[in-house]
C-alpha cells in the first residue's frame, strides 16, 4: 500500500505540470467578430470556480451561425482549458467549442453543427485533462 | 505481438501437457512494478511452473495474480469488438479498427484491481537466466466509481463509471474487463531470489453508468490499453 501511495504522488505530481497551458496574450488574429452585427441570444456573467475567472459570456446569432463572445475575459491559466456549452454547469450534457484561445481578452467561438441551444444556458471554462470546472457563465 | 505469443503459449501448453509427467516444477512469488505516461501499477502473483523437456528448460505455468492499476488522465476507448471491428469471430484479428465507431471516455484518476488466473511460458537459456511470457485469462475486477468525460466529437457529457467487473481472454478486441500480461527476462541472483525486468501489456476496462455511446449502436465498455515498462522480483518458494 506505500508503495502504491508513492507511486499515485509521483504521477499526480507529474501529471500537474502545465504543459498544455493556454496562451495569455489577447488575440490579434481571428477577433472579427463584431456583435453589433448578430443577434444577442443570452447573456451572462463569468464568475470563478475555485479559480479566478471574470468577464461576460453571450451567445449570438448571426448569418445563419450561432457563436459564444468571450468580451470582456479574463481567466486563471490552467492545462487543457476548453469552452463548453453546456445544459447545466456540471458538464452533464455539453457542446464543445473548443480549446480556450487565451486567458485574456476577447474571443469568439462559432458553436459547431448549429444546433438548437435552447437549453444550453450555461458557457463553462473547464479543464478536459482533470475534469476541473474553472469558471461558469448562466446564461439569461 | 500479444496474439501471437498467445498461440505459441497454447501450442506449448499442449506440447507441455504430453511430456508433463517428465517434469520438475517451481512455486514462486512474484512482484511488479510497472510504471508509463502519467501511470502505473502493482502486481503480486502465485505461481506454478512446471520445467519441461529433456533439459528441463521449457516452463510452462499457471497461477493468480493480484494487478492494481492507478493513473492520471486517460482515455478510455470504446471497446467491443463489434464495434471497433465490425464483428466478433476470428476474423477480428485481422480487421483494421474503425475510428468512425470509436468515442472516448476521458478518466481523471482510473484505479482498477484486478484478480486473475494466468498463464505462464518460458525458456530457461542458462542457470541464471530465463525468459518469459504471461497473461491473465480469467478473473474479476473491481474499484471505485469515477467520474468521467464522454466525448464524441464536439458532444460531450459527464458520466460515472466502474471498472467491468467479469474478466475474460478472449480473440483480440472480444476481450472483456482488466487483464494483464508480462514479456519478461528473470536472473537468478541467489537460491530463492530473481530479479525481473520486461514490458507489461495492461488492459483496463470500465462500464458506464448508461450506454452514453449510442452510434452506431447503444455501448457502455470502454478500455484502455497500457504499455509499461514493468520491473519486479521473484521469490521462490521452498
Amino acid at each position: 500500500m506505500k508503495k502504491l501511495i508513492i507511486l499515485s504522488v509521483l504521477l499526480i505530481s507529474v501529471c500537474c505540470s502545465e504543459e498544455n497551458a493556454t496562451p495569455t496574450a489577447p488575440l490579434t488574429t481571428n477577433n472579427d467578430f463584431d456583435p453589433s452585427m448578430a443577434t444577442l441570444i443570452k447573456s451572462g456573467t463569468l464568475v470563478g470556480v475555485g479559480h479566478t475567472v471574470s468577464g461576460t459570456a453571450a451567445l449570438y446569432e448571426s448569418a445563419g451561425k450561432k457563436v459564444v463572445l468571450l468580451d470582456p475575459f479574463s481567466s486563471q491559466n490552467g492545462p487543457d482549458l476548453k469552452v463548453y456549452l453546456s445544459k447545466d454547469q456540471n458538464a452533464s450534457q455539453y457542446i464543445s467549442l473548443g480549446k480556450l484561445k487565451t486567458t485574456t481578452g476577447k474571443q469568439s467561438y462559432e458553436v459547431p453543427g448549429n444546433p438548437d441551444v435552447t437549453d444550453y444556458d450555461f458557457v463553462l471554462i473547464w479543464c478536459e485533462q482533470f475534469s476541473v470546472l474553472f469558471g461558469k457563465a448562466e446564461l439569461l | 505481438m500479444i496474439r501471437t505469443l498467445l498461440f505459441a503459449l497454447i501450442g506449448f501448453l499442449y506440447a507441455g501437457l504430453a511430456c508433463a509427467q517428465s517434469s520438475t516444477t517451481q512455486n514462486s512469488i512474484n512482484l511488479g512494478l510497472a510504471f508509463g505516461a502519467s501511470q502505473g501499477s502493482l502486481s503480486a502473483a502465485f505461481a506454478h511452473d512446471w520445467y519441461l523437456g529433456k533439459k528441463k528448460k521449457f516452463i510452462l505455468g499457471t497461477g493468480g495474480r493480484f494487478t492494481a492499476y492507478v493513473a492520471q488522465n486517460q482515455y478510455y476507448e470504446t471497446a467491443p469488438a463489434k464495434l471497433t471491428s465490425g464483428g466478433t469471430g476470428l476474423g477480428v484479428l485481422f480487421e483494421e479498427t474503425i475510428t468512425a465507431n470509436i468515442d472516448t471516455f476521458l478518466i481523471s484518476s482510473p484505479n482498477v484491481y484486478a484478480i486473475n488466473a494466468f498463464i505462464n511460458l518460458g525458456y530457461q537459456f542458462s542457470e541464471k537466466f530465463s525468459v518469459g511470457f504471461n497473461i491473465d485469462a480469467i478473473g474479476f475486477s473491481f474499484g471505485g466509481e469515477k467520474q468521467g468525460n464522454y466525448i464524441n466529437g464536439s458532444q460531450g457529457q459527464l458520466t460515472t463509471a466502474t471498472p467491468t467487473s467479469f474478466n475474460l481472454l478472449l480473440i483480440s478486441d472480444n476481450d472483456l474487463g482488466s487483464l494483464n500480461s508480462e514479456l519478461y527476462g528473470k536472473y537468478k541472483i541467489n537460491e530463492q531470489w530473481s530479479i525481473r525486468a520486461g514490458v507489461q501489456f495492461l488492459f483496463t476496462e470500465y462500464t458506464t453508468k448508461t450506454e452514453v455511446q449510442q452510434f452506431p449502436e447503444p455501448n457502455d465498455r470502454f478500455r484502455n490499453k497500457s504499455l509499461m515498462i514493468m520491473i519486479g522480483a521473484s521469490f521462490k518458494l521452498k
